[in-house]
């Protein structure tokens, strides 16, 4: 290999061999981490919620004056969508994954009286079955049965739940290690008068409405209550295929039974899920624009340097052609020593982007950048280069060793 | 000279044209990237009344039991109803406001207009002063009117021209919020301080102001329900609305407005003797551990800027230094392929110091033609995150100031990249240039 001269050119004339190393250092200290955040927002906003997403929509209203009869309003409006061909299963619901508005609660605990624990999870409830209208997936004991469901006026006495169903994720934190936990009770927080609720059932995965980035998301329990509210929200799940249709029958045959009340809003997981991750998609839209100009901008950098090298050397590349070197020794080193200057840039942008890493940690809630993000960027970096230099090398190559006759 | 250097420059524009296209082109993404972050980051950490930062101030009280779980040592984000009344009744300060919010309903009776609902808030006729509303008609209702629970209310430009004929004065007109009828004192004009300090709590940060304003005694007696956040240590004593007024549950927002900031200090030592009186009434069992916020702390104690907001200023601006250094290389190879032409101004008299100035205007030209484009591509990018996040609207709006920056940042990029080059350019040795040619 021809490396020494090709080091002793470059150590001539240092500032562009450089500005080339430099550029690729940043670059791959930049998208390195851009890349890692990139993943990580975007496998955030991909996460299941554990529901029937493609089937399932909501419908909300809310009375602009007093409605009497809550009860038989919710009874009316179930039957009349019920009746609508095409739905599979509907329930009143008082919240729906990424819906983003929750009920939680806080320190949940299995033992009584114990008031420090900070366990805290989502509180789903509904007079129907989430199991069959969000399409659960239960991995352990039953579905509530109907002479569980409690009856709840806000406005009168608050009922308690007796029995409740939870997640896997919730299941693991309350009780770490058991294999079964149905049967088993924890309370509702650590006051003397806590009455004790026991699991009859355990779902594999049900999203809190706010979906909060790591596991926390997955901390939910369902109770089964009919809750006495103005405030009506439907979660109606239809037959594959036939959920648009549905929707704007539902909407229909809901305004067509009371004028008391305004449809705040109706939609499916699709919407729900562009809504919630508005953020997380900006960022890594932002992020992969960034990452596509950087390698674009790096790459337009190599070209233009390595053009103008091709064009000052015309000479010597004419003159070593016609001492006998062929044309794939002229490619060879502009290659080579585009190699040279890109791995010296990745080596220098590896521990940039360590330390860039480093400052992203501090200041913001980044977990540390595994290594193959790093592995991965520096195989980028040698790639962009080869490709870049490529074309500068193959007009070198088609110097003709006429050239050197010639006198400039 | 100056201008004949410039003309030049503009003209060089037209040599080497794909080198100058990467150039520019490098140049206004770096410069629209950076313009872009640095916009919404200036809008989110702007501080919308800077005049008043020491006078407006947010006490929280720590009324949690004395066993609270989960304790981070800081007392909760409101009041309880029972305390910011308290404390609005006692008139502590020189003006003050308890807040909460509502949706109230909107029913115009008009056959092409249905019901529908909008955003509110209930509070005291102060709000307005404290927070500088401007009255497009009519003013803020009374204390009198405060006080005995009237149903005045005080609505948005937008939610008067929805409702009445534009342009006319609907002070005096009649609206039905919520199943009642309020009487209309006040129009205010458009009018959103970003971000929306009043409502940090319970309302999206750069919303919009709220479309309806009622006294919150009278909120609180037609029992409008709160929309916003409600944090209860303990269960309330009676069901329903009646059950929250007298809880021990926080969801009510409040704000004092001192004369001058050296009374921060007294007005501090009022909410301890307030403390240390309910103490006697048995409330607030644990030490007292009450804080006060100015506006600035406010903003800053609610993290109103997120994180990604800063990830993405501080990723813009590597970007930026990435950009410069391929700027850099580019007008290297440009400058470097005429010594010829250097070389024979050389000879003709001109100084080093003239061909730097010369070289360095050139580059300066680019930043110029650099910084047009950069503009247009950051209005187009505040445009489509605007149309992905409806919600960010007000924040993502180009302003003089970031006009000028964009102009100046690309400029001084320019010139910063082009230091090296033309540093080069003025080694030319004239001699060696001419006797080669």
């Amino acid at each position: 290999m021809e490396v020494r001269p090709i080091l002793s050119a470059m150590l001539r004339n240092k500032t562009a061999p450089l500005l080339i190393a430099a550029q690729v250092a940043l670059t791959l200290a930049i998208i390195c981490n851009a890349l890692y955040i990139i993943r990580d927002r975007l496998s955030t906003a991909a996460r299941p919620t554990g529901a029937d997403e493609t089937n399932l929509f909501e419908i909300r209203f809310y009375p602009h004056r007093p409605i009497a009869d809550i009860r038989g309003m919710q009874i009316r409006d179930l039957e009349a969508l019920r009746a609508i061909p095409g739905v599979r299963s509907v329930a009143w619901v008082n919240q729906i994954p990424l819906g983003q508005s929750s009920w939680n609660i806080g320190g949940l605990t299995t033992e009584p009286g114990k008031r420090d624990s900070n366990i805290q999870a989502t509180y789903y409830f509904s007079g129907g079955s989430l199991i069959d209208t969000f399409g659960l997936r239960l991995i352990e004991g039953r579905d509530f049965q109907s002479s569980e469901v409690v009856e709840s006026d806000p406005r009168k006495e608050r009922a308690e739940p007796q029995v409740m169903i939870i997640t896997r994720a919730l299941a693991e934190l309350l009780f770490p290690g058991a294999a079964s936990v149905v049967g088993k009770s924890f309370y509702l927080g650590g006051s003397d008068d806590a009455k004790p609720v026991r699991i009859v059932g355990v779902v594999e995965r049900l999203q809190s409405p706010s979906a909060p980035a790591g596991a926390r998301a997955e901390l939910s329990m369902i109770a089964p209550i009919t809750y006495l509210d103005g405030y009506t929200r439907y979660a109606v799940r239809a037959e594959p295929g036939q959920r648009e249709r549905v929707m704007a029958e539902a909407e229909k045959a809901l305004l067509a039974l009371s004028n008391d009340r305004v449809l705040l809003g109706k939609g499916g997981f699709d919407e729900l899920r562009a809504r919630r991750y508005s953020g997380e998609r900006i960022m890594a839209g932002l992020l992969i624009a960034v990452t596509g100009f950087l390698l674009l901008i790096t790459a337009s950098g190599i070209v233009g340097i390595a053009s103008l090298w091709v064009n000052q050397r015309r000479k010597q590349i004419g003159v070593r052609r016609a001492l006998g070197g062929r044309r794939v020794d002229i490619l060879r080193y502009f290659v080579t020593e585009n190699a040279i200057i890109t791995t010296a840039g990745v080596l220098v942008g590896l521990s940039l982007a360590l330390a860039l890493n480093h400052v992203l940690v501090g200041a913001i809630e980044l977990p540390r950048l595994p290594l193959i993000y790093l592995g991965l960027g520096a195989l980028v970096m040698w790639l962009l280069g080869l490709l870049a230099v490529s074309g500068p090398a193959w007009r070198a190559a088609q110097v003709s060793p006429a050239i050197a006759t010639r006198s400039v | 000279m100056f201008r004949y250097y410039l003309s030049l420059g503009f003209r060089s524009l037209r040599r080497n044209p794909v080198l100058t296209a990467l150039m520019v082109l490098t140049l206004s993404v770096g410069v629209a990237a950076s313009i872009t972050t640095l916009t919404i980051l200036h809008a989110m950490s702007g501080n919308p009344l800077p005049h008043k930062n020491e006078q407006l101030l947010v006490p929280l009280l720590d009324n949690l039991p004395a066993d609270n779980g989960n304790d981070d040592g800081e007392p909760p984000e409101q009041l309880t109803f029972m305390d910011a009344m308290k404390l609005w009744e006692q008139k502590a300060a020189s003006r003050q406001t308890p807040l909460y919010g509502l949706s109230p309903a909107i029913d115009s009776g008009r056959a092409d207009l249905p019901p529908f609902f909008t955003e509110g808030v209930a509070i005291g006729r102060d709000f307005f002063a404290m927070f500088e509303a401007p009255f497009l008609y009519g003013d803020a209702w009374s204390a009198e009117e405060d006080a005995r629970a009237a149903k005045v209310a005080v609505i948005s430009r937008s939610l008067a021209d929805r409702l009445f004929d534009s342009g006319s004065n609907p002070v005096g007109k009649t609206v039905r919020i919520s199943d009642n009828d309020f009487s209309i004192v006040g129009v205010l004009d458009s009018w959103n301080p970003v971000p929306k300090v009043y409502r940090l709590i319970g309302s999206e940060r750069f919303d919009t102001s709220e479309d309806v304003f009622v006294p919150i005694r009278t909120a609180v007696a037609l029992e409008f329900d709160r929309n916003g956040s409600m944090d209860c240590s303990s269960e309330p004593p009676a069901p329903g609305f009646q059950g929250y007024l007298q809880s021990e549950c926080n969801w009510v927002q409040y704000w004092a407005e001192l004369d001058a900031a050296s009374s921060r200090s007294r007005y501090a030592d009022y909410l301890l003797a307030y403390v240390n009186e309910q103490k006697a009434l048995g409330r607030f069992v644990r030490p007292p551990n009450n804080r006060l916020y100015n506006v600035g702390e406010w903003l800053d104690s609610r993290g109103v800027v997120d994180d990604d907001t800063r990830t993405s200023t501080w990723l813009s601006f590597a970007f930026l230094l990435v950009c410069l250094v391929n700027t850099v290389g580019l007008l290297l190879a440009k400058f470097s392929a005429r010594p010829g032409e250097i070389g024979v101004r050389r000879a003709l008299g001109a100084t080093r110091a003239d061909v730097f100035r010369q070289y360095l205007t050139e580059a300066a030209v680019i930043g110029v033609v650099g910084a047009l484009i950069g503009l247009v591509l950051t209005w187009s990018a505040l445009a489509y995150i605007r149309s992905l996040d409806a919600s960010l609207a007000l924040v993502t709006r180009l302003d003089g100031t970031m006009l000028v920056t964009a102009v100046a940042v690309s400029i001084a990029a320019s010139l910063l990249a082009g230091l090296l080059p033309t540093w080069r350019a003025c080694q030319v040795v004239p001699a060696l240039q001419l006797k080669s040619q």
